[in-house]
């Protein structure tokens, strides 16, 4: 392993390290655009030059590997005037229309400009224009005048996802970044050039002019999207409710998971969020009598549910767990499943049409925690449950977020179960053609609005955190089935989501020795599959290209 | 720039459907290149340890066989070297010699560069303008002549100089270019 100095700084790095990842190991940053560690070497920005000993001009550190007995030195003033000419000319024909720019307070060039800018421009020329807010394809608007074509998002598209949509034409101060003409840009990562652009040159179609980003705040999450689990983080807004029409979900971004998704996440997951804030959003219990809809308050909604848990023989209740619940609420289930002695629980609902799939992250089972649904044994047959609600024998329904009849099954058949039902209880964040039928509606927090751990299909567990305060009156699942615990009479001690899940870790071989701690950020796989719940998916690892 | 050839790429489908990179249908295409040009294409694309390097050499033949570079043409030859339409469109647009729109049967390309400049380019392009009824970038209406104005074309000591087709047409005057004009049909 080469052993190097730099600034004064003994390093050892693993050969093939180059010199900007060696000097962020001893906290040496050096400034760059077109260097990406998830992509080829571009060498195309110029801005990461350093002096090595020996060499007798500025080198760049991005296509320089460690080598042994290198001196390297990032602060030299040879070093800084050679930043500040590049800085310089990355900005000639730069439209400098921060205050307007959706990338301002998250800019390299700004970031960059503070530290090693000019500040005192020589530029006299009228600046070469180019085209602004070209939509390039559903999710990702260009801006051609903002971009430095550091080539990111043309690696990008040509290395990850291997569509090679993108490309730089013309030449010289003409260069810009751009489609084969008639094209777009529409696979199902493009919303990852937009998050590796370090400039305002991409912008997200979605996101541009919601919020400014510096009143973001952010909570380290896992998307829900499907059984990867992808690392994200939640941007909210909090502190301007009166921006971005009151959602306070502003976007999602992906949040590096070397074991999981690297620095990627896809489109179907980056913009599947719209649920949270959505005005189908449940946000209080409610009461459904005679067709007539009224709101209820917590104690009689769990007064109800336990009520009728006591009420009818267990072989006569069937519930409909949700492979979207965490493995805090799954387990509470049980708890509560446990106490009267109900068998007939499920939580699979075939979907109409199969996911979709590919090598890359996304999974054809477009839940979050199957696995962990599984591993808890609530694995049962939901169509059973169902041709038992037809002929009668079950009459009472609990359904956690499914809407029955958007599933796969026969929809004729799933609405004659569900009128043949006396009772059917719904829980969930969102109303649907289920939850308009139900008795009781009991509303769930949505994922960003609570904490808790998905367990992904590998059989990683990996925590979510909560990013706003619930809507409404909305409770997270855990607490909902603890407060129905109470009512059944049965002592229960935790009331946080972490006590659940240690409870659980306690109970569940497989979770065993797992605490919130170390599951940290980044997810502990569980130790081995429990013998008897068959996996939600193949646990080979699909490796990431 | 690495990782463009879609060759070297494990994962990537040896026989793809014709669909291109956005995943649309490709039309049959209407431009194709001989027998024996798709030979020399071989041939070309064997003379480099990369053969993308055949991309220049291939893409004249191509102007030549359908006179402009189109991009239909663009996406055939990227099908001829299995790289993106994209990929090939970098190139065409960073080169000046490619003809991305039909040009005339003959090109009349005037150095507009310093020694050229001085010995009065200008006049003979402003000359050329009216004679031809053009403006330099255009094509006359009856398909004979484009009108360029180039960077240098290294014969300095002859200025004012021009290309026409493939030869040097040197010390310019106005007497000069009619004649060269009148020979051009």
């Amino acid at each position: 392993m080469p052993k190097l100095t730099i600034n004064g700084h003994a390093v050892e790095v693993p050969p093939g390290t180059n010199l900007i990842e060696a000097a962020r190991r001893v906290g040496v940053e050096i400034p760059h655009y077109c260097y990406h560690p998830g992509l080829s070497i571009a060498g195309q920005c110029r801005l990461c030059m350093v002096d090595i000993e020996k060499t007798p001009r500025p080198t760049i550190a991005c296509n320089t590997l460690a080598a042994e007995g290198m001196v390297v030195a990032t602060e030299t003033d040879r070093v800084k005037e050679t930043r500040k000419s590049i800085m310089e000319f990355h900005l000639i024909n730069h439209p400098l229309d921060c205050p307007v720019c959706d990338q301002a307070g998250e800019c390299w060039l700004q970031i960059y400009y503070m530290e090693h800018g000019l500040y005192d421009p020589r530029m006299r020329d009228e600046k070469v224009h180019k085209p602004k807010a070209v939509p390039l394809g559903p999710h990702v608007m260009l801006d051609a005048e903002r971009c430095i074509l550091c080539s990111r998002c043309v690696r990008f598209c040509d290395e990850v996802t291997r569509t090679g949509e993108l490309g730089i034409f013309d030449r010289g101060d003409h260069s810009e970044i751009g489609l084969f003409p008639g094209t777009e840009l529409a696979n199902k990562y493009s919303g990852n050039v937009v998050d590796i652009c370090p400039v305002g040159a991409l912008t997200d179609r979605d996101f541009r002019f919601a919020v400014r980003v510096w009143y973001l705040d952010s909570a380290k999450s896992v998307c829900p999207g499907c059984a990867r689990g992808c690392n994200i983080e939640v941007h909210v807004n909090r502190r301007r409710p009166h921006h971005n029409e009151g959602r306070r979900v502003a976007r999602l971004k992906p949040r590096f998971n070397a074991d999981v998704n690297r620095w990627w996440i896809c489109d179907a997951g980056r913009y599947g969020f719209a649920f949270v804030d959505d005005k189908t959003r449940l946000v209080a219990p409610a009461r459904r009598e005679d067709g007539a809809v009224g709101d209820a308050t917590w104690e009689e909604a769990i007064g109800a549910v336990a009520g009728a848990l006591r009420r009818f023989a267990p072989d006569e209740i069937g519930v409909f767990a949700s492979p979207k619940m965490a493995n805090e609420d799954l387990w509470a289930l049980r708890r509560v499943l446990e106490a009267p002695g109900i068998r007939r629980v499920a939580f699979r609902v075939p979907p109409r049409e199969p996911g979709d799939a590919d090598t890359l992250l996304i999974r054809s089972d477009k839940n979050p925690n199957s696995h962990g649904a599984a591993l808890l044994g609530l694995d049962g047959d939901g169509a059973a449950i169902l041709a038992a609600a037809r002929a009668r024998q079950v009459k009472c329904l609990w359904v956690f977020g499914h809407d029955l009849l958007a599933g796969a099954w026969p929809e004729a058949e799933t609405d004659a179960a569900l009128r043949a039902l006396p009772l059917l209880i719904f829980t969930g964040t969102n109303a649907n053609a289920t939850s308009e039928r139900a008795h009781w509606v009991l509303p769930a927090a949505a994922w960003v609005e609570r904490e808790g751990t998905y367990t992904n299909f590998e059989g990683r567990v990996q925590r979510f955190r909560q990013a706003v305060e619930p809507l409404g009156q909305a409770l997270p699942e855990w607490d909902i089935l603890g407060r129905v615990l109470r009512a059944l009479g049965v002592e229960v001690g935790a009331t946080r989501a972490e006590r659940w899940f240690r409870e659980l870790a306690a109970a569940v071989p497989a979770f065993a020795g797992l605490t919130y701690q170390a599951i940290g950020d980044t997810g502990a796989v569980l130790s081995a599959p429990t013998a008897g719940h068959p996996r939600s998916e193949p646990a080979s690892r699909t490796p990431l290209q | 720039m690495s990782g463009r050839d879609r060759t070297d790429g494990a994962t990537r489908a040896s026989s793809r459907p014709p669909t291109d990179h956005a995943g649309l249908e490709v039309p049959a295409p209407t431009v194709a290149f001989s027998a024996e040009q798709l030979g020399e294409v071989r041939r070309l694309q064997g003379l480099y340890p990369d053969r993308r390097a055949a991309l220049l050499p291939v893409l004249h033949l191509a102007q030549e066989t359908f006179g402009y570079i189109s991009l239909e043409v663009e996406r055939y030859v990227a099908g001829l070297f299995d790289l993106t339409p994209a990929h090939v469109h970098e190139v065409v647009t960073f080169y000046t010699m490619f003809f991305r729109a039909p040009k005339g049967r003959h090109v009349v390309a005037v150095c507009h560069n310093l020694s050229c400049h001085l010995a009065g380019a200008p006049a003979i392009v402003a000359h050329l303008q009216g004679r031809l009824g053009i403006h330099v970038g255009e094509t006359t209406a009856d398909g004979r002549v484009t009108l360029q104005s180039v960077e240098c074309l290294c014969a300095c000591e002859h200025a004012p100089m021009m290309q026409v087709d493939d030869r040097y047409e040197f010390g310019l005057t106005p007497e000069k270019v009619d004649r060269i004009l009148e020979g051009l049909r």
